[in-house]
């Protein structure tokens, strides 16, 4: 296959594939991202310490996850390992 | 305004498409959640035309879970050791306090559903013109889900204006 017919099949170098290659990522990403944190917090990890992994301020991370994980986990006790 | 003239079933639909949305984890809602909010809320032609021709709420939300880890996969990564690696709490619905926004594709069909509730001289924004408009983006994702279905605009348009005759006696 010479360069002129591959510019025209699609398939991995069809752009509108590349794209939405890029939009899963993003969604599975953010998935994986609150599933890792809630993993991390069930094991007892605090906010900072994980904050601390994910490389991003602790206020971030709790901003993004807490409401969600502690409406999931109400009876956890505040104190946390770590913080 | 997006929504004069829609219908309440309309409106339902589109409440629903949001539903949908984020429980499939898609950050704004698609022209396929528009399809599926259809297939979830409607009790009019555009569900009835639907389901004539063997498209299912369950096997559309499958397709589109398909077509997210076809995507994944064509850049080596399996949905599937993902989920598998991120254990019980790993789910790609969107948070509640993230708000899903219209994708450029939905507004698209909206707009469309809008232009084709005037060519067919209706007063109403049904289902039927919402189906339409998703079908006007042969690129879209709807459209693509419905002819991985093996439903084509064609069979589509003809079985709406089929019912839409029946109903007007």
């Amino acid at each position: 296959m010479n360069e002129k017919t591959r510019t025209t099949v699609s398939g991995p170098e069809d752009p509108r594939e590349g794209l939405e290659a890029v939009v899963a990522l993003r969604r599975t990403l953010e998935a994986l991202e609150a599933a890792q944190v809630e993993n991390a917090f069930i094991a007892g990890w605090s906010w900072a310490r994980i904050a601390e992994v994910l490389g991003v301020s602790k206020q971030a991370v709790h901003k993004k996850h807490a409401k969600r994980i502690r409406a999931r986990y109400p009876g956890e006790p505040p104190e946390r390992k770590g913080s | 305004m997006i929504f004069t003239r829609f219908t309440d079933r309309t409106r339902a639909c589109v409440e629903a498409a949001f539903d949908e949305a984020r429980m499939l984890g898609h950050d704004s809602l698609g022209d396929e959640d528009l399809l599926l909010g259809i297939l979830r809320a409607d009790e009019g032609i555009g569900a009835e035309a639907l389901s004539s021709l063997g498209v299912t709420l369950e096997g559309t939300r499958e397709q589109s879970e398909e077509m997210l880890s076809y995507a994944l996969s064509s850049i080596g990564i399996s949905f599937e050791e993902v989920r598998r690696e991120a254990g019980d709490a790993f789910e790609m619905r969107i948070p509640d306090n993230r708000r899903i926004p219209f994708s450029p594709r939905a507004k698209k069909a909206l707009i469309e559903a809008r232009k084709e509730m005037r060519r067919m001289g209706d007063n109403y924004l049904g289902t039927e013109h919402v189906l339409l408009g998703i079908l006007g983006n042969a690129d879209g994702i709807g459209a693509r889900i419905l002819a991985g279905m093996g439903v084509t605009p064609e069979a589509l348009e003809e079985r709406l204006f089929e019912l839409r005759g029946r109903a007007a006696g």
